[in-house]
């Protein structure tokens, strides 16, 4: 193939190609703010509790394992009092 | 006196060739850049030992029945290794900024530019004495400018494996160089005014967005562009076993263990490309000048979307943050935020250069998918 019909085929590749490229992100615009709109409007007002306790979340003790230390704890000072 | 004779036939020194000498320096070139400069060193590293180890004479490490050569067969001709990466590309990367602000992949479309010029580029180049690229070759060369190693190896790996070794150097060479190609051309694009604009602040994305947007890009590229599956589809699982956040061993692995490994092992294959006979010829100077191209290429029309954009949106957009659209994650977004600040000291654009940078892989690999789709 002689270099000017090579340089042909290259500017159809090349308008192709971004035609494609921005068409393709296009959609996906779309079809993002779609979804974003969808999950705000059929998903309940954020849940807070991921938040509530960070602290204890960070450091891995279970809320139910506290529950037990706490009760524990205070069976232990009713014992001794 | 045979005996000695046929040891010393045996030893490199008998065997050296200047070519494969040359070779060698170019990968202590490589390890030096690595080491002293800290150039993308996790990969030009094991590229400069690759390029030492496969020109070592006698040893034939590259042929067939030789450790690099099985590497590179079992990795990059498999095209498993680059898309192994994708998956930890994928568990590393955050798409929040780019959800909230999805207007973001437009900047990452522009700046794709940079591919499809170069590609009309290295066509043009065949004009000069002792360039032959077909188009097969000026598309594996025009990757380079979609700032992303592992999509550039991937399409040359198929497109043309002959010249993956100089592609795979000259793409991870100039992603290192990204902060000194970048600013002037930023500069020289946007007024003071332009590169001060103040940028609203993004929303918060939820988790549930977060776990559709990859299931979504998936769908979406499965219907409309199956070619870019490869790369989209890896990326897509590195990023869901990120956000779905009930697979937390699985994204450490792709993020730490598996991406470490195979980058050793990419590196080395890449090296293994850097033999004397495919790296020593005026195509590479092709290649090192093309992809510098498509570098500035896709950095001025990513720039260029973003003051058209700035234009017409109703929140303000600043048109620095265009540059991001090359990828090159996260060196570009850097890029950006330091370009913003020298010009106001308050402006933070990290956040919102991270949309079109991600926007940017996004885009690449999308036009990697169209260049396998039309030139494969």
């Amino acid at each position: 193939m002689d270099i000017g019909a090579l340089l042909t085929t290259a500017g159809n590749l090349m308008l192709t190609g971004m035609v494609g490229v921005f068409v393709f992100l296009s959609i996906l615009i779309g079809a993002v703010t779609l979804m974003s709109n969808l999950v705000t409007r059929f998903s309940e007002p954020d849940v807070a509790t991921p938040v509530k306790s960070p602290s204890f979340k960070s450091q891995g003790v279970p809320n139910e394992h506290i529950a037990a230390i706490s009760a524990a704890i205070a069976q232990y000072k009713s014992n001794n009092n | 006196m045979e005996g000695i004779l046929n040891l010393w036939n045996a030893t490199g020194i008998a065997n050296f060739t200047i070519p494969s000498l040359i070779m060698i320096a170019v990968g202590c070139l490589l390890l030096f850049l690595a080491i002293a400069k800290g150039f993308e060193p996790l990969l030009l590293l094991p590229i400069g030992f690759g390029a030492i180890l496969t020109n070592v004479p006698v040893a034939g490490l590259s042929d067939p029945g030789g450790l690099l050569y099985y590497v590179y067969y079992v990795g990059i001709d498999t095209g498993i290794f680059p898309l192994l990466i994708f998956m930890g590309v994928g568990a590393l990367t955050d798409f929040s900024a780019l959800i909230a602000n999805p207007r973001m992949l437009l900047l990452g479309a522009a700046a794709q530019f940079g591919i499809f010029a170069t590609l009309f580029g290295a066509i043009l180049l065949n004009y000069v004495p002792g360039f032959e690229f077909t188009l097969q070759d000026a598309s594996a060369i025009a990757i380079i400018g979609g700032a992303d190693g592992p999509t550039a190896i991937f399409l040359a790996s198929k497109l043309a494996p002959d010249l993956l070794g100089a592609i795979a150097v000259a793409a991870y060479s100039y992603m290192a160089l990204v902060p000194i190609i970048q600013p002037p051309i930023m500069r020289a694009l946007t007024t003071p005014e332009e590169r001060q604009i103040k940028m609203p602040e993004l929303r918060k994305v939820s988790k549930k967005e977060k776990i559709i947007f990859p299931l979504m890009v998936l769908s979406l590229t499965a219907m409309f562009l199956p070619a870019a599956i490869p790369l989209v589809g890896m990326f897509c699982l590195g990023n869901l076993m990120r956000e779905s956040g009930v697979v937390d061993r699985l994204s450490n692995s792709a993020q730490n263990e598996i991406i470490n490994v195979t980058t050793i092992f990419l590196g080395l294959a890449v090296g293994s490309k850097l033999a004397a006979d495919k790296f020593l010829t005026v195509e590479t100077i092709g290649i090192l000048v093309l992809g510098a191209l498509a570098f500035a290429v896709g950095t001025a029309s990513g720039v260029f979307m973003a003051k058209g954009l700035n234009r017409i949106s109703k929140t303000p957009i600043n048109p620095l943050i265009g540059a991001a659209g090359v990828s090159a994650v996260p060196m570009a977004a850097r890029v950006v935020n330091k370009v913003g600040l020298e010009s106001n000291p308050h402006n933070f654009l990290l956040m919102h250069a991270m949309g079109p940078n991600v926007a940017g892989v996004l885009g690449s690999a999308v036009a990697a998918g169209i260049l396998l789709a039309l030139v494969g």
